[in-house]
């Protein structure tokens, strides 16, 4: 009882630290892309609220969205915001990581505003039932 | 001056109090606490009884994920450069353009379909393209 107490403790903790490493990678991935002129657009990624309605049994309490924002220095198009979200929602292991970490949403967001597009990310893979 | 008032105030208490009967100190209530401390781990135990089940298969998810490495950079370059190498290689490869060679219609097919399946990763794509070169003679 008190092992399984201890060991959710230290799951809790583990999952914050690969889920700030996760963020951690995509952005400097995303900086390297960005300075070395193969992206022309500067992607961040950061922990979003996410939507309760997109919830999943790994789900965290709260704070469930990976929130992608682009800094384009322009308005970008839906297409565009579409394409970002949809190379992402792609990646399977990718995809397993973040439902496995706690995320729910996918957001891709423009830097101005609150214009972007939202994704389940349960859509796309068929969670296992217990 | 001030302590006056307080000491004179203190008394007005200490007389209301014995007017009253009220007891300065209550016993505390310790079926009360004892009554909230089962609850709490009555709830703690229904709590741990539903989560267990998604804990270990969290567990056996994320071990499987373990040996797996994310590449980000594939990620963000194919986000901005895929659509176009994606576009070319979807007219190039495509089986139509072989009609007549049966050989190659066939390598085509398999081909396109693999283009359809990652056109969302550029790595692929470029390996698929450098495929297409030496099997079907394109020149992109």
């Amino acid at each position: 009882m008190l092992e399984n107490l201890w060991n959710n403790i230290l799951d809790w903790f583990e999952d914050r630290r690969e889920r700030s490493s996760l963020i951690r990678s995509f952005n400097s991935s995303a900086k390297n892309a960005f300075i070395s002129g193969v992206a022309p657009t500067l992607l961040k990624a950061k922990i979003s609220k996410g939507n309760r309605e997109y919830r999943h049994q790994f789900s965290n309490w709260r704070n469930t969205g990976f929130r992608i924002q682009a800094f384009a220095g322009r308005q970008l198009s839906k297409n565009e915001l579409i394409k970002i979200a949809e190379v992402i929602l792609s990646d399977e292991i990718l995809v397993r990581r973040l439902i496995v970490l706690g995320w729910d949403t996918l957001e891709v967001h423009t830097d101005e505003g609150n214009y972007g597009v939202r994704f389940q990310l349960k859509d796309r893979l068929s969670l296992p039932k217990f | 001056m001030n302590s006056n008032v307080l000491q004179d105030s203190l008394k007005i208490v200490n007389k209301s109090i014995k007017a009253n009967n009220i007891e300065p100190y209550e016993h505390i209530n310790w079926w009360f606490w004892i009554a909230i401390a089962q609850f709490i781990i009555i709830i703690f135990l229904i709590f741990t009884l539903i989560s267990k089940n998604n804990q270990s298969l969290k567990r056996k998810l994320k071990k499987e994920l373990s040996d797996n490495t994310i590449d980000f950079d594939n990620i963000i370059n194919s986000s901005f450069n895929s659509t176009n190498i994606y576009n070319e290689l979807k007219v190039k490869c495509h089986p139509d353009r072989f009609p007549n060679d049966i050989k190659k219609n066939t390598i085509a097919e398999k081909l396109f379909q693999e283009i359809t399946e990652n056109k969302n990763n550029i790595k692929r794509l470029l390996e698929l393209k450098k495929k297409a070169e030496q099997e079907l003679n394109i020149n992109f």
